[in-house]
């Protein structure tokens, strides 16, 4: 009996010191003494509705600041007094606040950094402050370490002590004269409604503006404006990294802002100057921009980036929350204001080697950790890889739809209005976000693995900034939260030596002792994983600076290569592991940052003039969304059409491209090796039809090419004679139209063949949709050559056509010797029609429901049979289906006012939820804000919930299942789905180009693609930089190969060859063609 | 003794049950007024547009009034006036029905159809209903049911004015190539609301088009057109008003006549929307001002909101029609690109296209009814504003008003000049064309 008192007792006090994960314990105050809280009071003056940053928290910052080899963390309180805990090893702290002068003078502190600001060696502290709002004084604080566990306050004579809008900041050497400069960043308050130009950004602002300050002997100066560092009145700055993104030697600066502010992106110029260009690698970015860290995540030895946004992940606070712009605000915050694309969640970019960056946060399953505010990488497990801590939460939801549309006018309009002051009960009606952090795990390959209650315990604690460190020092990465209300967190990590690790503090040179700016290298085993110094990471924090590397079971580590912030190195070879090295340059050599491009040219080359080529297309402004509000993708923008052949019938290939709504489609004749536009009154005159697919090809016998155009565009509607297909003879100079069977439909491809054996070209074209009918199957048609006239075969089961067809290929694929007929399209199965004596019947019996774009046969495993390529939507997007649970889409005239509705529905937690918010449901059934009065009560509901059995069940269901692209394996006339790897699944795939490229007398397939009509809520699907497939195997990405498809929606590509030179010609929607020469 | 009185208590139940109450139901003007005022709530509250809040008061009004007409010598129904309305069905027995009683029901009925949030009628009208109940239960069953009865028939024209169907048509499409067309405004850059309401069937005029307004001066940034100086004219009048400061006549009027359903206002992180009433709602307001201040009875106050609503929706239907016709650029829009980047308007810019303006159109057209029943130089106080945190105003007729509430989208930079003064004309005539038409009374 007492030994079981006792066992309980014991375990009682176990539990209660070490509480947590597997991975991480959090040892309670009473334990460690770390008993700072970030106590925030609000009052008839000071809230949320009176500082839009109210609930952004303390900063915390982690160092050995007396050298004894344990680090030390500093908390920056709000409204508290600053915290400095000196660690006394095992866990134990020490509160030294008081008599190391560091408690604070500031109204409001914010971030906070530890650096040797004065290279003595010591680690100074640096407090970022709010003032001159709201009644905040004071300034920021620079507390100069006098090595006695004391500091002095000298902001003041370093020219540090700014008294405006700050955040956060950064210590970095950017002119690399050595010493640390820094980079304060500050924040926007509202102080107008409109977006306002994109350019307030150049009008230098003193409160709200970011400032670079250059280290002149111990003074700091300010230079952003001879930088070129903008300090604009709406810089909404929250996150801050630095890191040298470029690979050339000179740190470099991401600014996350907050807001429609968009972020920064400074690239050093290394001349003491940087060039922000956002707009140039980034596609887009995040909206909301919060914390934002940089680590390679893909092993590929460049800096990947993570900014962090505020989607939630639970249905009622998506639901419930305000989220992305109408497609039209956006439209025009970009096209009149001048703003880039952002949109409201995480983006994580992996860094790529022509300095664009591929975004893939959906597809490595990292897009929504709600209102979070740090991202800390870090090889928590030690395995070699890289993981993710985000902290988060919120007090209050100010961007609840309910609080913002029928509590808050209510209840507070006349007092804050009138009396300014704050009605708590109104802040009680906002609900509160107190979400649990997140921890993911890292995986081969950019794929993350949420561990958040496993690894470590889930929360409804509110966190902050966050700094890492090694606090036990058994060699992991501790954490450590600053939490609103509540004490700080120590995440303490239980790896240890359980999975191998190596840790390196660095020692440089007399102005930068701690070596900021070092870059480590560490190749194992044809591994290579890189880390920068830079502490300031994450958001309003900066974590102990050392370098920590994981590697699993490995004993030993091939080498280290250490780059100094002087552009020297030196390599440590066979480093053992579990060890700390202290590093400080030692037979140093120049590093090379700009070795010689490898062994010659790229693949492609672009032609500068583009042989004449000088095509432009622009799609028309028409929004299908604006139409058919809740479609989940628009069908207007699939052009344009284009088609290679000799249309002058003098032997030499010329091109056809072309058209939007009333603008025709335009002829390039090949003479002397340029292409010159050649126009035909006929095809001119018939510019009103959207053109999306022709062929060349003598249609009629005569030896004399003719010209056949499919029509879609998904804007005319009904009988609309612009829906009409269009035939065009070659007479001897001119083209003259013919008339055709009528059918009236979104036409998406035409693919001529001889199929029955009787000499002459027929013709399959492909249905797409029916206008303002989405989901509605479009019929396909075969259309038989008689002596140039075309009739409408009758030889298919009348349901086989019928689908949202998006491309077709002739292939005999059973080999009987007959030409067989595959379709693919989207929300149905690729589709196999054997030709039988002159009648076509499905064969297969694939369940590969798709959003298939484009089909292309190529022997990709090389065993001597077709397999099939096959372009899907790709898995980086908010579409999610799998076998077991598609994604599906209701077609039906829900509320019976004789126009159809889609409702896409997709999977969440083994249930489906709407894809659309009641926002966009009630813009297209306004029946539905009878039923749903407000967002709480539609927020968090399933499919079931929502509509009525007898209304579900009258709808028709399409479904998708698979949204990898990938092939068809031939395995004997069976064949298989294989899923290409994950850089082809970034977007789309909307164009193959099967030749031998690189001369090597094997065929390669060349893909690229890309796809921008959707909506804001989904993004931009706008990574994918091309590729070339050699095999099953081998993947080289288009932006090694000379390609620019990053940010352009590809349509086609094609081969030909102009004077003798093979080319590649790119035609984009939206955007200029492009040719490139082929070097091989 | 527990059963005993458990036996006293059933016999006082029973014989209470028996003892049918057989007082007098009595429906005030007053009555009605509150009804109008709950619709007015729930629109508030559910975020209504001004063309739909209009529709929302004219159907309800129809109703109650069509009861009426069917048992008041006074009053003339409006089947064959309205487009498409039919004959109410007559009550199949009048005796026991009161039919202010049963006009009230169908009021509050036809309201709840039209507003989204539905409980908050029907709270209102359960607690109505229970006091009525229990005053005479025959008469107010039979009422009711023939209240409900003529409402069903009412919704039924109602149906088919083509309101679901302009619900699914397209939005308005932005395209800021052409710089005189309307763009979306700060700072919440919605999206044009009822760019279809001209298709919405309307209830005395031909078709929206029949008081179309000659056409604004043509678009010109160039300093000395026309239109460039109506402009800088908006822009001009609203520096010398703010430079007054907020205590400037100007400035009051443009924010006593605002009447904005859904105002953005940022504060703090939050974004939250201030709710007013609409224009139309605003002169349904002086319609109750009027019929109570000249002790108007229940069926005068009825044919005056009915009459008044009437002008008021069919006013919606012809401005809308020319606003999605020229689809006009806002002041802000052009002020902010070419004079001042930083300008805001008193009032924040509604979100649909400028020409011609709603306010005036609607003030003139229900000035003109309202003088048609109560008289020219009618001089009321106008206390319509003051649950919005407003003051009152007076005023020595309706149509003084309706000048005061036309200009006052000038000085709230929302407007230019034309869109006021043919405004405030288009609605006159329109106004001036309803009543001459609609013959509802046998006076």
């Amino acid at each position: 009996m007492n030994r079981l008192l006792l066992v309980l007792i014991c375990s009682t006090l176990v539990l209660g010191c070490k509480k947590g994960g597997d991975l991480f314990e959090t040892p309670d105050s009473n334990s460690t003494g770390i008993d700072f809280t970030n106590r925030i009071e609000q009052s008839n003056d000071l809230s949320i509705l009176d500082y839009l940053y109210f609930y952004n928290g303390g900063g915390v910052s982690v160092g050995d600041i007396n050298n004894d080899g344990l680090p030390d963390i500093f908390f920056s309180g709000n409204q508290v007094k600053n915290k400095l805990y000196l660690n006394k090893g095992n866990l134990k702290f020490e509160d030294i606040s008081e008599v190391a002068g560091v408690e604070g003078n500031s109204s409001w502190n914010t971030g906070t950094v530890m650096a040797d600001v004065n290279g003595d060696g010591l680690l100074d502290i640096y407090v970022c402050a709010v003032v001159g709002i709201n009644g905040f004084n004071g300034y920021n604080e620079l507390y100069i370490n006098n090595g006695d566990n004391t500091f002095s306050e000298q902001a003041a004579r370093y020219g540090l002590d700014f008294d405006s809008y700050s955040s956060n900041a950064a210590f970095f050497d950017y002119d690399l004269d050595g010493d640390l400069d820094l980079y304060l960043l500050n924040h926007a308050v509202h102080t107008q409604n409109s977006f306002g130009r994109y350019d307030l950004r150049h009008e230098r602002n003193f409160e709200t503006g970011d400032k670079l300050l250059r280290n002149d002997g111990g003074k700091f100066v300010d230079v952003s404006e001879t930088a070129g560092i903008y300090g604009g009145v709406n810089g909404y700055g929250l996150g801050l990294a630095i890191s040298d993104f470029n690979l050339d030697g000179f740190p470099d600066i991401y600014v996350g802002n907050d807001f429609h502010e968009d972020d920064y992106y400074y690239l050093n110029n290394g001349d003491g100057t940087f060039t922000e260009s956002l707009k140039q690698y980034f596609g887009h970015t995040s909206r909301f921009s919060m914390g934002s860290d940089v680590a390679d995540i893909n092993g590929d030895g460049r800096p990947d980036l993570i900014s962090l946004d505020m989607l939630p992940e639970d249905e009622v606070a998506l639901k419930s929350s305000e989220g992305d712009d109408n497609i039209q605000t956006q439209k025009l915050r970009i096209q009149q204001y001048g703003y880039h694309y952002q949109f409201t969640r995480n983006m994580l970019f992996l860094n790529q080697p022509d300095g664009n960056y591929m975004e893939t946060a959906l597809m490595s399953g990292i897009s929504a950790t709600d209102w979070s505010w740090s991202a800390l990488f870090g090889d928590y497990d030690q395995d070699g890889k890289q993981d993710l801590f985000i902290s988060n939460g919120i007090p209050k939801r100010p961007n609840d739809l309910d609080f913002i549309n029928f509590v808050s006018s209510e209840q507070i309009k006349n007092k804050i209005d009138n009396t300014k002051l704050v009605d708590q009960e109104a802040l009680d009606l906002m609900p509160s976000g107190n979400v649990a952090n997140y921890i993911f795990q890292g995986s081969e390959g950019v794929t993350f693995s949420d561990m958040s209650g496993k690894w470590i315990t889930k929360d409804t604690i509110i966190s902050g900034a966050t700094a890492m460190g090694d606090l036990d020092g058994d060699g992991d990465l501790d954490l450590v939260t600053n939490n609103l209300n509540s004490p700080a967190t120590l995440y303490i990590n239980k790896t240890g030596s359980k999975s191998n690790y190596v840790k390196l503090k660095i020692q440089f040179s007399e102005n930068n002792r701690f070596g900021i700016g070092a870059k480590v290298y560490a190749y194992n085993k044809g591994e290579i994983q890189l880390k920068e110094l830079f502490p300031s990471r994450g958001f309003q924090a900066s974590s102990e600076p050392m370098i920590h590397f994981g590697f699993g079971r490995s004993e030993q580590i091939d080498s280290i290569k250490i780059i100094w912030p002087d552009r020297t190195y030196q390599l440590l070879k066979d480093v053992d592991v579990n060890q700390t090295l202290t590093i400080s340059p030692k037979g140093t050599q120049p590093f090379n940052y700009n070795p010689a491009k490898s062994n010659g040219e790229l693949l492609f080359t672009a032609v500068p003039n583009n042989l004449g080529f000088d095509f432009n297309h622009e799609e028309d402004n028409y929004t299908d969304f604006n139409r058919e509000k809740l479609i989940p993708y628009q069908i207007s923008d699939r052009g344009p059409a284009f088609a290679l052949g000799d249309i002058n019938n003098d032997g030499t290939i010329d091109i056809l491209v072309g058209g939007s709504k009333f603008t025709p489609f335009k002829t390039y004749i090949q003479q002397d090796s340029v292409f010159i536009n050649q126009r035909f009154n006929t095809v001119e005159n018939d510019s009103i039809k959207e053109t999306v697919s022709a062929v060349i090809a003598d249609l009629n016998n005569d030896n004399k090419n003719d010209l056949f155009l499919t029509s879609g565009g998904g804007d005319f509607f009904g009988n609309s004679e612009a829906l009409l297909d269009a035939y065009y003879q070659r007479n001897d100079s001119t083209f003259s139209k013919q008339k055709l069977p009528e059918f009236f439909q979104n036409s998406s491809v035409v693919k001529p063949m001889d199929f029955d054996g009787d000499g002459d070209l027929d013709l399959f074209i492909g249905g797409h949709t029916i206008t303002s009918s989405f989901g509605a199957p479009a019929s396909s048609y075969l259309l038989e050559n008689d002596n140039g006239n075309f009739e409408i075969f009758q030889g298919f089961d009348q349901d086989v056509l019928k689908g949202m067809v998006t491309d077709a290929l002739w292939d005999d694929f059973n080999g009987d010797g007959k030409i067989d007929l595959i379709l693919v399209g989207e929300w149905m199965s690729p589709k196999f029609l054997s030709n039988k004596d002159g009648t076509f019947a499905e064969v297969n019996d694939l369940d590969l429901k798709g959003l298939w774009q484009r089909i292309a046969p190529f022997d990709i495993d090389g065993d001597g049979d077709t397999d099939y390529l096959l372009g899907n939507w790709g898995t980086n997007s908010k579409f999610k289906a799998s076998k077991q649970h598609p994604m599906k889409l209701y077609f039906s005239d829900f509320d019976e006012n004789g126009q159809t509705e889609t409702i896409t529905a997709l999977e969440k937690n083994g249930t489906y939820y709407p894809l659309e918010t009641l926002d966009g449901l009630t813009a297209q059934m306004v029946s539905l804000k009878k039923t749903f009065t407000s967002y709480t009560s539609f927020a968090g509901k399933t499919m079931d919930q929502l509509f009525s059995k007898e209304v579900m069940e009258k709808a028709q269901i399409l479904e998708v299942n698979t949204l990898a692209s990938g092939f068809l394996r031939n395995n004997k006339g069976n064949f298989e789905f294989v899923p290409f790897e994950n850089n082809l699944q970034v977007a789309p795939l909307m164009a193959f180009a099967i030749e031998d490229f690189d001369g090597d007398g094997q065929k390669e397939v060349l893909l690229g693609g890309n796809y921008f009509g959707v909506k804001p809520y989904h993004g931009r699907l706008d990574s994918f930089p091309g590729a070339l497939l050699k095999s099953e195997e081998e993947v080289i990405l288009g932006n090694q190969l000379g390609l620019d498809f990053t940010k352009k929606s590809l349509r086609h590509l094609g081969v030909l060859t102009v004077n003798g030179q093979k080319c590649l010609l790119a035609v984009f929607n939206n955007d200029r063609a492009q040719v490139y020469k082929i070097n091989n | 003794m527990k059963e005993r009185f458990g036996l006293l208590l059933f016999l006082i139940l029973v014989v209470s049950s028996c003892q049918k109450k057989e007082e007098p139901i009595t429906i005030t003007s007053e009555d009605y007024h509150n009804s109008v005022d709950k619709v007015t709530e729930v629109m508030i509250h559910d975020i209504f547009s001004p063309p739909v809040a209009s529709r929302i008061y004219v159907y309800p009004n129809i109703a109650a009034f069509e009861i009426l007409a069917q048992n008041n010598t006074k009053y003339k129904s409006l089947a064959g006036q309205v487009r498409g309305l039919e004959q109410i069905p007559a009550p199949s027995q009048t005796e026991s029905i009161n039919f202010e009683l049963a006009a009230l029901v169908a009021h509050i009925d036809m309201s709840k159809r039209l507003i989204f949030s539905e409980e908050r009628i029907e709270s209102y009208r359960d607690s109505l209903y229970t006091s009525w109940a229990d005053k005479n239960e025959a008469v107010f069953n039979a009422s009711k049911n023939y209240g409900l009865q003529v409402a069903d028939h009412i919704a039924a024209w109602m149906d088919l004015d083509n309101y679901k169907q302009t619900r699914t048509m397209p939005k308005f499409t932005v395209n800021s190539d052409d710089p005189s067309r309307w763009q979306p405004t700060p700072p919440s850059y919605m999206s044009g609301i009822e760019p279809h309401w001209n298709k919405i069937r309307p209830f005395v005029i031909d078709s929206a088009g029949q008081f179309k307004p000659t056409p604004p001066p043509p678009f010109s940034m160039e300093e000395d057109s026309d239109f460039y100086k109506e402009v800088k004219e908006v822009y001009d009048i609203s520096q010398e008003i703010t430079a007054k400061g907020d205590e400037s006549e100007e400035v009051a009027i443009a924010q006593f006549w605002d009447c904005n359903p859904y105002v953005s206002v940022t504060r703090g992180h939050l974004m939250f929307a201030t709710k007013k009433i609409t224009p139309g709602a605003h002169w349904i307001g002086i319609a109750k001002i009027a019929s109570l201040k000249t002790n108007s009875d229940f069926a005068k106050t009825v044919y005056a909101y009915t009459q008044t609503s009437i002008a008021i929706a069919d006013a919606f239907i012809s401005c809308w029609d020319e606003k999605y016709r020229s689809n006009l650029i806002r002041p802000e829009t052009l002020i902010n690109e070419h004079i001042d980047d930083s300008w805001e308007p008193v009032l924040q810019t509604p979100p649909f296209p400028e020409y011609t303006s709603g306010h005036s159109v609607v003030s003139g057209a229900a000035a003109t009814a309202l003088t048609d029943i109560f008289g020219d130089n009618f001089a009321f106080d106008d206390d319509t504003e003051i649950p919005y945190g407003l003051p009152v105003r007076s005023f020595d007729s309706f149509k003084e008003a309706a000048d005061e509430a036309a200009i006052s989208r000038m000085y709230g930079g929302i407007h230019y000049r034309a869109a006021v003064e043919i405004g405030v004309k288009q609605g006159r005539d329109l106004g001036s064309f309803v009543v001459a038409n609609l013959d509802l009374t046998n006076d």
